[in-house]
């Protein structure tokens, strides 16, 4: 089974192609895992992005391919190498967060 | 459905219709005789109660004689049933004492194969015969690929066709068993293509017992369809074909409907059976037994 | 007596070329109560595609034959049903010639009184209508299984439920699945709420292809070893052809077709019981699926109703509105057939929009909802976002239809 750990968010992708988001959030930072249909079955993945949240509540977010982690969007194709991954990001991302609040903050 | 079941309670007999009354008492349900099958024959005809006496046929009708000969053909028709399509022939097996499925359109071979796997699953030790009874148009066109399917996979039912050589029931329309050059409606020319050779395909498909016949001798017509009930429950699919004629769009007159069937028999329409090696294994082994209990004797 | 009813395997090892130690899956499961299945055993959550929801169900759903004829996106399933036939979980199976042999096939499997279940696609359910619109009539439960696709010229294999529009009216119970956890759960309330003696009718579950089921979603499932109780053909509205009790009139007299005042008198009753049958099979789907609509946010102003995929997306859309601090409500649809009027019209009192997005392109589900509720509301009905063809219903596209409507309709 997929990670559960700090998963605020399971909806049917909104841009309406079918499959499923999940969505994680460690602080300002999080993941948007996406599992779309495929006409072959065998060729279903997940495809991930790391995300920067805009807004304290809300699950809105852009897409960031600025950290690390990642400069694109990553494709995995078993939930174990996701799930490996999660349990990496997981707290890089919200290091990252802390490391980030330690910088001067822009006027 | 087991013959205690259909035995009337004594305290209830005197008020129960003569007709059931005499299905049971005088009827292929109790005619035993300690064996498994009915007994009853064709030459007392007239003597005992048929599981179908009534019915809205024509005068004269070919297909009618036949229908009943199938019914006391039947080994167990307490354990059978009968689907059929629209025709003919439906109109008289509705009023039989067997239950019969009238489907939709051309649906009779699917229909028969759900329904042999499904009694198959449901009693596994009862065989339960299910016999598919319809006519030439209902089987060779709008049933055909039903009809050829069910044979490639040897459903174990039987398939008899009733084959009056056109469509007589919407009005004498010619059908794909129609003689080619035939004026009927629908085919003002005549009919552009040969009879199908619906027993060619039967072999080819693998059909395990086929027969083509004409009502003309009723104890052989009672035994071809015995015969085919028995391959269908152990063996494989089984066809009989059998020449019914319509005298009405055929313009045949009513007291000359058996000489027809004598000529035709005569000149196209001859007994045939074709019967694969183990379906003649096991009809051997099954028709074998009663020269045994006279020995007995 | 020879006569052995209601076995429940009648497969053999030896008949099945299995080892002489081969049990079957079947065998090996506990039959459970069905309330006690929906409602009480503890469930497990996996993630998986619609199809393989629909194979758990199967397993689970005790059937005894399985009849199919291949067709994208339905032949996933209908692969998974070979499987568990091989594991014995289903009891007899076999691909049919095309469509009008499979549904034909089933029914006859059906009137032999055991349980029965088919699938299919678009085409291939438009292929077989006439058989399919003759079940509810023939009162033969059966349970379809119909992976939504588009009909039309130019044929495509894409999402689109405009199919399910021509079974409204056939007299067959119709469920619309929003997710693969609905695609598991449904089939198995079906097949229980079909097989009611006051129902005996068909029911049909269908679920937008390729969204839901060459997709995965998250599914709670119950333990495999339990299973549905066995079809019992003995608890029938018309009994089976078996020959094991009397034959059913509807059978075994001449057809009705001809033309007097008692065929017509007796068409007309029997349909009228076959529809109020779909209309009985109500409260069985109220006790197994907690009942026949979902409602989110009620009391609220403005509402979207729908069924199947459109769901999914129109519960983002709610989602987001709240975010934006606006209340959108929600009626989820899960039974077309019955349709549950009541209970639409009970949660939309009190609103003033009502948006119905659709994937075909009729709009049958807006007509619907107009045709029951004209005159006794007094919100507004709108159609749209309606797509059809495959094409997608992003989130957005639902928001954009709503702030329109609210800008026509203060």
């Amino acid at each position: 089974m997929i990670k559960q750990d700090n998963l605020i968010l399971t909806r049917s992708d909104p841009s309406g192609q079918g499959g499923t988001q999940l969505i994680y959030r460690l602080k300002s930072y999080g993941l948007a895992a996406v599992s779309r249909p495929q006409e072959e079955i065998s060729m279903i993945h997940w495809e991930v992005d790391i995300v920067k949240f805009s807004n304290e509540n809300k699950a809105s977010f852009e897409i960031c391919h600025t950290t690390e982690l990642a400069n694109k969007t990553l494709k995995f194709y078993s939930d174990k190498s996701l799930n490996e991954f999660l349990e990496k990001a997981f707290p890089y991302l919200e290091e990252l967060d802390s490391l980030e609040k330690m910088l001067p903050q822009e006027p | 459905m087991s013959l205690e079941t259909l035995r009337p309670s004594p305290a209830m007999q005197d008020f129960l219709p003569t007709e059931y009354k005499d299905l049971v008492e005088h009827g292929p349900y109790n005619n035993r005789n300690g064996k498994e099958h009915q007994t009853v024959k064709v030459t007392d005809m007239g003597k005992f109660k048929e599981v179908i006496e009534e019915h809205p046929m024509c005068a004269g009708c070919a297909m009618t004689l036949f229908i009943r000969l199938t019914y006391i053909g039947m080994p167990n028709p307490e354990h059978t049933i009968i689907v059929g399509t629209a025709g003919c022939g439906r109109l008289a097996i509705s009023q039989a004492s067997v239950p019969f499925i009238y489907g939709n359109y051309g649906d009779t071979n699917a229909v028969a194969s759900g329904l042999k796997r499904g009694l198959e699953v449901r009693y596994p030790n009862q065989k339960k015969d299910v016999i598919v009874m319809a006519g030439d148009g209902g089987l060779i066109d709008i049933g055909f690929q039903g009809l050829m399917h069910s044979w490639f996979r040897h459903e174990k039912f039987t398939t008899i066709m009733l084959d009056n050589e056109v469509y007589g029931n919407t009005g004498g329309q010619e059908s794909g068993m129609t003689n080619q050059g035939k004026v009927l409606k629908m085919a003002p020319r005549g009919k552009f293509g040969e009879k199908v050779d619906a027993l060619g395909l039967a072999k080819v498909a693998g059909v395990d017992y086929i027969a083509r016949l004409a009502p003309t001798n009723p104890s052989r017509v009672a035994r071809t369809v015995r015969r085919a009930i028995m391959v269908a429950r152990e063996v494989g699919s089984s066809y009989i074909q059998a020449y019914t004629s319509c005298n009405i769009e055929y313009s045949i007159p009513t007291p000359d409907v058996m000489k027809d069937a004598f000529e035709i028999e005569k000149e196209r329409y001859g007994f045939e059976e074709i019967i694969s090696p183990r379906a003649k294994e096991y009809l051997d082994e099954i028709e074998k037994k009663p020269k045994k209990k006279k020995s007995d004797k | 007596m020879a006569n052995v009813v209601g076995a429940a395997v009648c497969r053999t090892a030896a008949d099945e070329g299995k080892p002489a130690d081969w049990v079957p899956g079947g065998e090996r499961q506990k039959v459970v109560d069905p309330m006690k299945m929906f409602h009480e055993l503890p469930r497990e959550m996996q993630f998986i595609t619609g199809s393989e929801a629909a194979r758990e169900s199967m397993r689970r759903a005790n059937i005894d034959i399985a009849i199919a004829y291949p067709i994208t996106p339905q032949s996933e399933s209908m692969q998974q049903a070979g499987y568990l036939y091989d594991e014995g979980y289903i009891k007899e199976y076999y691909r049919a010639e095309e469509e009008i042999g499979t549904f034909s096939a089933i029914s006859g499997a059906s009137r032999a009184g055991v349980r029965s279940l088919t699938a299919t696609s678009g085409p291939g359910l438009m292929r077989g209508m006439e058989a399919i619109s003759s079940w509810p009539g023939a009162r033969t439960p059966i349970i379809m299984l119909n992976m939504c696709r588009v009909i039309n010229t130019p044929l495509a294999i894409q999402p689109d439920n405009i199919e399910m529009s021509f079974m409204l009216n056939t007299g067959i119970l119709m469920l619309h699945a929003e997710n693969q956890q609905d695609f598991y759960d449904f089939p198995l309330a079906a097949i229980c709420a079909s097989e009611q003696v006051d129902v005996t009718l068909p029911a049909v579950v269908s679920v937008d292809g390729f969204f839901c089921t060459h997709a995965r979603g998250p599914v709670m499932i119950t333990p495999e070893e339990y299973k549905l109780p066995p079809r019992d053909g003995w608890r029938s509205a018309v009994p089976a052809m078996d020959n094991e009790n009397p034959p059913a009139r509807i059978s075994r007299d001449a057809p009705i077709q001809k033309s007097n005042f008692i065929s017509y008198h007796m068409h007309s009753s029997w349909q009228q019981e076959v529809f109020a049958a779909v209309q009985r099979s109500a409260k069985y789907f109220h006790a197994y699926l907690g009942g026949l609509v979902e409602v989110v946010n009620p009391g609220a102003e403005d509402f979207i109703v729908a069924s199947g995929c459109a769901v999914s997306q129109a519960r983002e859309a709610v989602r987001q509105e709240g975010e934006a601090g606006r209340k959108v409500g929600l009626v989820k649809i899960k039974t077309i057939r019955p349709f549950p009027t009541e209970d639409i019209y009970e949660a939309l009192k009190g609103a003033k929009r009502i948006l119905v997005p659709e994937f075909n392109q009729a709009g049958w589900l807006h007509k619907e909802l107009c045709s029951v509720l004209y005159g006794r509301t007094k919100g507004v009905i709108k159609d749209g976002p309606r797509v059809y063809g495959g094409m997608t219903m992003p989130t957005e596209m639902i928001l954009e239809t709503l702030a329109e409507f609210r800008k026509e309709v203060k």
